[in-house]
């Protein structure tokens, strides 16, 4: 033990031990630079293969493989014994009496840094298939070093099993292809391959236990350095920050919470904002008090309305979403249509009605469709006003609307009734990412220039652009008979919802914020900032439980993916829906439970009053 | 032991209960609707709690051998055997027999505890992710008591130690007794006392904690010592029949929602076989000063020991104790009084009355301090 204390102190492990703080240091700005708080899913095979080669992960890997063979060099290095030098005497340079012993390739080195740079590559590899980058936020908060320590054992134990297997996987590739890289390095570097000794790329070769057993143990070291960067990386990056409602000093006004929801942060930063209002909402009376405070001159409840205002436009963001998903969705299992049909909608009185049009887009001659109900068009259309609308009361143009809005449920839309808006989707045999951003900003177009005109126009395409998009279809339904196109190209369904919900944990965070402040209201809201803006958080909410429910109808959708337990890598990012659903169900019957009977002085829709009393019945 | 009633379990909003018997199987009644749901499932087996979801309609934890099932219950449908497809299967290695369950009251998080780990798993049920809290010395979990307004958690060991963790940063504090384990505990409805029984005394102690404010992150809070409350040791009283002895352990100990009133099996002294095992009733006030006085008794029918007490969580006209005894039958008893709390939201209903006959004897009590 004392031969090798002496040792730590030669320049030989303090340049080691310097070299891999280089490493460490090197890794943590590729954790930094590449982490991200929404999972980047691939959809599609060809997605994945995309993502593999593009440049920015091929440095990556390359990165990763270099650190790799430095740490595996350096382990060799202080490990001494055969593995030290590259090149040694060969041993049967005797019979050839030279007055310079000739240099042999020591194949033990060279296997030992291949191994490094292989275990390097494997690990920006996993890191891009696992999604490593991705930050996953805790359910519950602890202090970093009870966090630190709790995953600790887990992360050894991976590591020792993850590098067995790395192992095993480098010697199959040594096998097969090692003689490469000594050849090369045996002529570069003008050294002989020595005979006495086995060829490492042999079977007899790679059993050799000590080789594997230290290559195993380099593995190991490798691997627990890495993921602890990883780890502390995680831990400090999730860690909430707590941001001032209500700014003190003139300089911290940009950092506070409202103006920082309101404003366009980098991501991290306003899922950290989110999470600090779901925290304060729920643990905080005397940030509570501040959000609901009123603005000292004036009066105007200026934190409230832009808190509010920034939950509730991500909630119909997130609801516009899943609407043009499930329309996507419907429409693609239609048949083909002959192009050539068109047919007007039928003028109702009332310029309401023809605001619906612009959400029809089912043809009902293949198979007949519910319409959608009424009271989503009808609630998302005034929402859809507000950024139109003066910024300083956001909320009355709403509440007027709704009460606008509020039409008879049995419209006189039939089935037979098509929009010219349908003309221009055409049947699908597949959904590409083209078409979902084309009928995305045609639907949000639409309502303003249907309100803007006082009656649907028939609008007549083009003949050229009729004819290009047949050319399209048959060009796709071609390409789609073709076995090799359509398994790259064919979306992995359950990828594909993952996507959709991939930043869900934002929607979660506004949702618990929100209701935790607005149950909280019942008692703490000197001011009544609240009750102004009920009618409008209760219609968000409950036309996004529709659409949730709704979206949790389609295929797939509801089914869990199968859960490792066990594992090192976070994969809550694939049941983000399920969390989603629940914490909106959950937000609801809060609201509902603290104001019980109270919520039928408020003025919401007959449709929305019908599933209140639902939810104030325990029934839904 | 002796009893074909597991565990019980009064939904939170509502007039709906759950009884786990003895054959594994869970039937749930409804005030409002003549079905009974029969919930049976191949992991379902010694079945030791259950809880039902707080913020939601139905959604019932039950704490099983080797994992805890999750029923997804629809609320308005009348199937009297919900399939196996709605329970959802949380398990973890080496959390088994799970004997204790708590759900936070704001809905979102499930506490699952066993005694022979030492590991509580605090669980996101949808998402099915767990993190593992972990403590040394002590042992498992025995007893698992969420405060109601959502700050605190009392978890009791097997051995002379019970831990009182704050829910916001999850860090806790020890509270070594002197005698012998935690045996129950009860919490005010404002989180602020927490009145716990130890196996072997025949009191009731009382533990104050300041007022949860959110700046005291990582702090539980809790007053140097507890203090005795109650002495429930033997004493005659002289009834209608004669002189009888009441007094003994604490089997288990229940406080209203309101906190006005508490309920406390007593075990009798057994060393004598006749000693009953009865239920005594107190009146307490937690604010602004911590009150507790005698109220009454309860016995059963001849031979009914209680197994079970619970408490109706919103009962409107005062309070409704739940008894489950030893024979099968399952009584409710109403309290009738006018509250100084502030009453919850439930739908205008009053429950059904007593299930089942059960003879009541109340003594009123006081005694001056």
């Amino acid at each position: 033990i004392l031969d090798s204390f002496n040792d730590l102190y030669t320049s030989y492990v303090i340049f080691c031990i310097l070299l891999m703080s280089v490493v460490i240091l090197v890794i943590s700005v590729f954790n930094v630079e590449f982490y991200a708080v929404v999972p980047s899913i691939p959809c599609s095979r060809l997605a994945l293969i995309g993502k593999i080669i593009h440049p920015q992960q091929v440095l990556h890997s390359l990165v990763h493989a270099v650190m790799g063979m430095l740490v595996a060099w350096c382990a060799a290095v202080m490990t001494k014994g055969k593995f030290q030098f590259l090149a040694v005497p060969c041993t049967c340079s005797e019979s050839l009496d030279d007055a310079v012993p000739q240099m042999c390739l020591n194949e033990y080195h060279l296997f030992f840094l291949l191994s490094g740079a292989f275990m390097g590559y494997s690990y920006s590899l996993l890191y891009l298939v696992n999604n490593m980058n991705y930050l996953p936020f805790p359910i519950i908060q602890q202090y970093k070093y009870l966090r630190f320590r709790r995953s600790v054992p887990l992360l050894i134990k991976h590591s020792c099993v993850e590098s067995l297997y790395l192992v095993r996987n480098f010697c199959v590739a040594y096998y097969f292809f090692g003689y490469v890289p000594r050849v090369w390095i045996s002529t570069t570097m003008d050294l002989h391959i020595d005979s006495k000794l086995h060829l490492l790329d042999t079977l007899t070769g790679l059993l050799d236990l000590s080789l594997l057993y230290h290559a195993w143990l380099c593995g190991v070291f490798l691997l627990i350095t890495w993921y602890i960067a990883w780890l502390l990386f995680k831990i400090y990056a999730t860690e909430t920050h707590h941001f001032p409602v209500q700014p003190t000093f003139a300089e911290e006004t940009d950092q506070c919470l409202p103006k920082i929801l309101n404003s366009n942060p980098p991501l991290i930063i306003k899922f950290l904002a989110l999470q600090d209002l779901m925290l304060l909402s729920q643990y905080s009376p005397v940030r509570r008090q501040e959000v609901f405070s009123l603005s000292q001159p004036g009066g105007h409840p200026h934190n409230w309305t832009a808190i509010s205002k920034e939950c509730l436009s991500l909630l119909n963001d997130l609801t516009q979403r899943l609407i043009t998903q499930q329309e996507a969705a419907a429409a693609n299992g239609r048949a083909k249509q002959p192009s050539g049909e068109l047919k007007i909608s039928p003028q109702t009185p009332g310029a309401i009605v023809t605001e619906d049009m612009s959400f029809q887009l089912q043809r009902s001659n293949v198979i007949p469709r519910a319409p959608m109900p009424s009271l989503v068009k009808s609630s998302l259309l005034p929402l859809k006003m507000s950024p139109g609308s003066d910024i300083g009361t956001p909320f009355s143009s709403p509440v007027s609307n709704c009460k606008v809005g509020v039409l008879d449920l049995n419209s006189p839309w039939h089935g037979s009734v098509q929009s010219p808006h349908v003309m221009r989707r055409g049947p699908k045999l597949w959904t590409s990412h083209s078409d979902l951003q084309m009928n995305g900003s045609h639907q949000e177009s639409f309502p303003v220039l249907s309100v803007a005109r006082a009656g649907s126009e028939a609008v007549q395409p083009s003949f050229i652009y009729t004819w290009l998009q047949n050319k399209q279809e048959q060009i796709k339904s071609f390409l789609s008979k073709r076995v090799l196109i359509m398994y790259f190209f064919s979306k992995h369904p359950e990828a594909s919802i993952q996507a959709v919900f991939s930043d869900a944990q934002m929607h979660i965070w506004a949702l618990e914020g929100l209701s935790h402040l607005v149950a909280s209201s019942f008692t703490e809201d000197q001011f009544g900032v609240v009750q102004t803006t009920l009618p409008a958080i209760l219609n968000t909410l409950l036309t996004l439980q529709e659409v949730v429910d709704r979206h949790f109808k389609l295929p797939h959708v509801s089914s869990k993916p199968p859960r490792i337990s066990g594992s090192l890598v976070d994969t809550s990012y694939k049941t983000l829906r399920f969390a989603l659903r629940a914490s909106l169900k959950t937000a609801l019957y809060r609201i509902t439970t603290v104001f019980g009977e109270h919520l039928n002085a408020v003025q919401v829709s007959t449709e929305h009053k019908k599933r209140l009393q639902q939810f104030l019945e325990y029934k839904e | 032991a002796g009893c074909t009633i597991r565990a019980f379990a009064w939904h939170p909003h509502t007039s709906k209960f759950a009884v786990a018997l003895l054959d594994d199987s869970i039937r749930v009644y409804n005030a409002n609707s003549a079905t009974i749901p029969t919930l049976k499932h191949r992991l379902q087996r010694n079945v030791a709690a259950m809880a039902w979801k707080p913020l939601c309609a139905s959604i019932l934890a039950v704490a099983c051998q080797s994992c805890v099932l999750v029923w997804h219950l629809d609320p308005t449908s009348l199937s009297t055997r919900p399939s196996s497809g709605c329970a959802q299967v949380l398990s973890y290695p080496g959390h088994s027999p799970v004997t204790s369950l708590a759900w936070a009251p704001s809905g979102e998080l499930l506490l699952s505890a066993s005694p022979v780990d030492t590991a509580m798993l605090v669980w996101d049920v949808s998402t099915e992710n767990c993190v593992q809290l972990q403590w040394f010395g002590g042992g498992g979990v025995t007893y698992l008591a969420w405060s109601p307004d959502g700050s605190k958690v009392l978890a009791a060991t097997p051995s002379a130690v019970f831990r009182v963790w704050e829910a916001q940063m999850w860090t806790c504090e020890r509270w070594p007794t002197i005698k012998g384990r935690c045996q129950t505990g009860c919490w005010s409805p404002d989180g602020s006392r927490l009145l716990f029984t130890v196996l072997g005394e025949s009191v009731i102690y009382s533990l104050s904690f300041s007022e949860y404010r959110g700046e005291m992150q990582g702090q539980v809070g809790g007053s140097k010592t507890a203090s005795i409350v109650a002495d429930l040791s033997e004493t005659t009283f002289e009834t209608l029949y004669g002189e009888e002895r009441i007094g003994g352990e604490v089997h288990s100990m229940v406080w209203d929602p309101s906190g006005e009133r508490l309920a406390v099996i007593i075990r009798g002294n057994p060393d004598v076989p006749e000693s009953p095992t009865v239920i005594a009733v107190f009146r307490t006030r937690n604010s602004p000063v911590f009150e507790l006085l005698p109220c009454g008794f309860l016995r059963g029918e001849r031979g009914a020991q209680p197994q079970l007490l619970a408490f109706h969580p919103c009962f409107k006209k005062g309070a409704l104790l739940t008894v489950c005894w030893s024979t099968g039958k399952i009584s409710h008893i109403p309290f009738f009084f006018v509250s100084a709390q502030i009453p919850c939201f439930s739908p205008g209903r009053s429950p059904v009355a007593a299930m089942a006959s059960a003879s009541v004897r109340e003594q009123p009590l006081f005694s001056e301090l």
